[in-house]
């Protein structure tokens, strides 16, 4: 991309041990760097020496060394004109003067005088639906939203419903996080009790009705929450999507908007999903089409792959690996209920008489536990323990935690769990995932 | 019933004595009840059925008009007490006396279905003013709504000649249900003061059509003229089966019409957004989108100037201070590239073209979620019931949406609004109402040899009589009176003109046969 206005003044400094550059931003650029993907990947230190900058809406401390890691892709952007170190080699550094950043933040003045308007009327905030195919920089235009908000002194809330790429918990899943302080440069908002559902794979095409529904559930919750938490309410929500833009995807957008009953909708870098939202959102809703950044890298499969695995990692060991200890135990199968959300499509000839094909899309449907389960990660229901009669209640209930099978025992009945807590399980109910989680390292 | 003159049967019978050779006759004659054989429900004016209706009424009038040979030893001699409305007895009582009559002060009486069931058997004669009654008279005088009523007498009769023991049944004789709870034995002289008391019901003219008629003529031979009661039972029947057809033939038409209109006019109005090039007015959101600037690099230049103003300082973090921005170069940079579609999402896409959301009238006048929700309901719910949507429009809805699939236990449940009781179940609480009563307690027959009138014991069953032309108890009823009996099975006395059939209800559990 336009790497042209590269005016850095780049100048050996001696640290020892390490190679280090410098780059004088002037005013509204950024810095974009790129840290190498795989295994045993020098990590880039990242430091502040003068003026004001941020990453993705988070401020950085001047003097205070960041490290990211390999994979990672940072834009450093400044309003006033700073300089910064960069400590090792990245795969890719320049500057650039081709930001969006000033549309972004007239988008936030205006949603801030939403949200003041709000406050003066005692009305709830405005919600923002952020929609655009993949790779366009959705979470990022999220993130950064979210960040100036609570940096305004709001609480907004931040609905993560790309099931693919979480940014809240582990991947197959929606959450719902309320923001109260900006995302840290390095780790990201801290996830402190989100709300998340189970959904159970990567895409929400393999059960659309189930991902509706649950939107739907998020919807409710969110909206609960707002009638007693005047600070939430005008807060107001932004809402992360995935990048299926077509046919059912689309559909799941529109029902999403409705569920939630948004306000602005953002749509990144797609002209046509701009006029067919205009066109199938009633008028009071503000649709607004925003540029992408020429900064975003398209991912490839196994780019997102990792991301997921290193995501479920974090669940599990923390930020880094380091900071968690998970617990490893043993359970019997006859302590536990296994269930799969969505029975395999059946013919319509052999539906029962005034049964459409959708219904089987949120049937429970047991699991017998086996080989085949060896890696899978199970959600652990909140649902309570209840018999028969509580089955119904559990695909629209929390999760509490996750689990992943290690290995299984079918001679003696047994399966070994990574847990992140001791034994026992808070819950018997376990939802399985298509997702599986090998832990190699 | 005998047409013949008071005086002149009183003569006769003063006077005449009869022959040996009439005696003879008198015994040998036949005492069968004629059998009243099939019913002709329609006359059809042949010589054959005017001839057998003839032949049967000629064998009724004959058995009724014939006259009556008794011995004057056999007959008990009895006073028709019209204020107490009993007969008291005069000469020692007969064979009877062990299942009939009661005892009071020293003196026998009689009730007065008793006394007539008695007079028409012959076993006792009653005299009123010093003159003797005939069985006409007997059933003129005995019979009203205050001691017992012709279809009661013509089931009490019936019982009676069958062979059953019949008493009168009073409400209080029945223990309550904290007796029963607390297992009291039972009182011993209850018969003899149920005997005494005088009948408390009075029924009221609430009840049905017949009975209230029924009541009017009672009182009238009651006061003196000499009603002839016999063609009364055969006026009744036509009555009530008139009623249904003019209520039935409404429901159908007025289905369609409402609901025709209202899907006609909705394509219409879409129509005419589609045609008119204005834009319909819409309702004012809540948000004031021109005051509050979105960069929105899809709108037109006009509204949206290549240049945007710098935000107001204090809505950004940190106090930042930043320049205008300039929007034209990122016009050009949007993604406008094209999406390939399968024709089959063409033509979709075609069809969501057609509906366009901002051209629609309706939705322009919602001014929020709530409203445009309620609007996309209503559209829902007019389009997607198809051809039952009239069931769906009014305030009484069917009880299932058949495109809701839930089990079929639950189904049933739901269905099931009238939900199965038993007899028994909050009949307590249930008042007593006069239309509903318990007439006789019946005892069987092979509990005369050693029945006791002070004692009798638990009765075999109890007696409702009611009428063909009157109401069919309703469930009320049914409980209520199984409730004022208690363990002893209730029977329904039905009366047809003097056809008697019995019906009785009992609990019983459908069988259910559903998995879920």
């Amino acid at each position: 991309m336009a790497t042209e206005g590269v005016e850095t003044t780049s100048e050996e400094v001696p640290v020892p041990g390490k190679f280090s550059t410098r780059y004088d931003l002037e005013k509204e650029t950024e810095l974009r760097f790129e840290v190498e993907s795989g295994e045993a990947v020098e990590q880039i230190e990242l430091e502040l020496l003068t003026g004001m900058a941020e990453v993705f809406g988070s401020e950085l401390n001047r003097n205070k060394k960041y490290t990211f890691g390999a994979g990672a892709k940072i834009a450093v952007f400044t309003w006033q004109g700073c300089s910064v170190n960069l400590y090792g080699k990245p795969e890719v550094a320049y500057v650039s003067k081709d930001t969006p950043m000033l549309l972004y933040l007239n988008t936030h003045a205006a949603l801030e005088q939403m949200r003041r308007q709000a406050e003066r009327d005692n009305e709830r905030g405005p919600r923002v639906m952020v929609v655009g195919p993949t790779d366009v920089g959705k979470s990022t235009v999220c993130r950064l939203l979210l960040s100036y908000a609570v940096r305004v002194g709001r609480r907004p809330t931040l609905v993560e419903l790309d099931v693919g790429q979480s940014g809240v918990s582990v991947p197959g899943t929606v959450s719902a996080l309320c923001i109260e302080r900006p995302a840290d440069v390095e780790e990201g908002f801290s996830v402190q009790a989100p709300l998340v559902y189970h959904f159970g794979s990567t895409t929400p095409g393999t059960n659309i009705k189930l991902y509706n529904k649950l939107t739907s559930c998020l919807a409710e919750v969110y909206s609960q929450r707002c009638e007693v938490n005047r600070k939430a309410s005008v807060g107001g929500c932004i809402i992360n999507t995935c990048g299926w833009v077509k046919g059912s995807g689309y559909q799941a957008l529109v029902h999403c908007a409705s569920a939630f009953e948004v306000d602005v909708v953002l749509v990144l870098d797609h002209e046509r999903l701009y006029n067919e939202l205009k066109r199938d959102l009633p008028h009071f809703v503000r649709v607004v089409l925003l540029p992408k950044s020429g900064g975003v890298v398209e991912r490839s499969k196994e780019c997102r792959r990792d991301t997921r695995d290193e995501k479920i990692r974090e669940y599990f060991y923390g930020f880094r690996g380091v900071t968690f200890y998970p617990f490893s135990y043993e359970v019997r199968f006859s302590d536990v209920r296994i269930y799969k959300i969505g029975a395999p499509s059946i013919p319509d000839s052999c539906l029962p008489l005034g049964m459409s094909q959708d219904d089987t899309q949120l049937k429970l449907v047991p699991v017998t536990p086996g080989r085949d389960l060896t890696y899978h990660v199970l959600s652990v229901s909140s649902a309570e323990d209840g018999e028969e009669g509580a089955r119904k209640g559990i695909v629209e209930s929390p999760v509490c935690g996750f689990i992943v099978v290690t290995n299984v025992d079918t001679q003696t009945q047994v399966m070994k769990v990574l847990s992140p807590a001791p034994r026992p399980l808070p819950r018997h109910t376990l939802l399985i995932m298509d997702i599986r989680f090998m832990d190699s390292k | 019933m005998a047409d013949q003159n008071k005086t002149d049967t009183d003569l006769k019978f003063y006077n005449e004595v009869l022959s040996p050779s009439q005696l003879f006759a008198a015994r040998s004659r036949s005492h069968k009840i004629p059998v009243r054989g099939q019913k002709d429900f329609f006359p059809d004016d042949s010589d054959e059925q005017r001839q057998r209706l003839e032949q049967s009424l000629n064998e009724h009038w004959s058995l009724i008009s014939e006259e009556r040979v008794e011995k004057l030893g056999n007959l008990v001699k009895a006073t028709w007490i019209p204020s107490e409305k009993i007969v008291e007895l005069q000469s020692p009582a007969g064979k009877f006396w062990q299942t009939m009559g009661f005892s009071a002060g020293g003196k026998q009486f009689l009730f007065p279905e008793e006394a007539l069931y008695l007079m028409e058997c012959g076993n006792v004669q009653v005299f009123y003013q010093e003159l003797p009654l005939s069985i006409q008279d007997g059933y003129e005088k005995f019979l009203s709504s205050s001691t017992v009523r012709l279809q009661e007498y013509q089931v009490f009769g019936h019982l009676k000649r069958l062979g059953y023991l019949v008493h009168r049944f009073h409400p209080s004789s029945e223990t309550s249900s904290y007796a029963k709870q607390l297992n009291l034995p039972q009182s011993r002289d209850r018969a003899g003061k149920q005997l005494k008391r005088k009948r408390s019901a009075s029924p009221t003219a609430t009840s049905s059509h017949t009975e209230a008629q029924e009541e009017s003529t009672a009182d009238r031979m009651e006061e003196d003229t000499c009603g002839q009661e016999g063609q009364e039972d055969k006026k009744r029947p036509e009555s009530h089966l008139t009623i249904s057809p003019e209520t039935s033939s409404t429901q159908t038409t007025t289905a369609s019409p409402g609901n025709k209109g209202g899907v006609r006019t909705w394509w219409m109005e879409d129509d005419v957004g589609e045609r008119s090039d204005h834009q319909p007015a819409s309702a004012a959101s809540r948000w004031d989108f021109s005051s509050i600037s979105f960069p929105d690099l899809g709108s037109s230049r006009e509204r949206l100037s290549s240049c945007l103003v710098s935000p107001d300082p204090s809505l950004l973090p940190g106090a930042l201070a930043v320049g205008v921005c300039d929007v034209d170069p990122w016009r050009t940079r949007i993604n406008l590239r094209d999406v390939k579609m399968s024709s089959k999402e063409q033509m979709r896409e075609e069809e969501k073209r057609r509906h366009r959301l901002d051209k629609d009238i309706e939705v322009r006048r919602c001014s929020n979620w709530a409203e445009y929700r309620q609007l996309m309901e209503r559209r829902q719910g007019r389009r997607s019931k198809g051809r039952a949507t009239h069931l769906w429009d009014g305030e009484v809805t069917p009880l299932h949406d058949p495109r809701q699939p839930i089990p079929t236990g639950e189904l049933l449940d739901k269905i099931s609004v009238i939900k199965s009781t038993h007899l028994l179940e909050g009949a307590s609480r249930l008042q007593a109402s006069d239309e509903w009563r318990i007439s006789f307690n019946v005892y069987q027959p092979d509990t005369v040899a050693d029945f006791k009138k002070s004692n009798p014991g638990k009765p075999y069953t109890r007696m409702c009589v009611c009428s063909f032309d009157g109401p069919v108890p309703d469930l009320r009823a049914i409980k209520q009176l199984a409730f004022q009996s208690g363990d002893v099975l209730v029977v329904f006395a039905v009366v047809d003109c003097g056809d008697i059939s019995f019906y009785t209800f009992k609990d019983f559990e459908l069988p259910t046969d559903v998995f879920p």
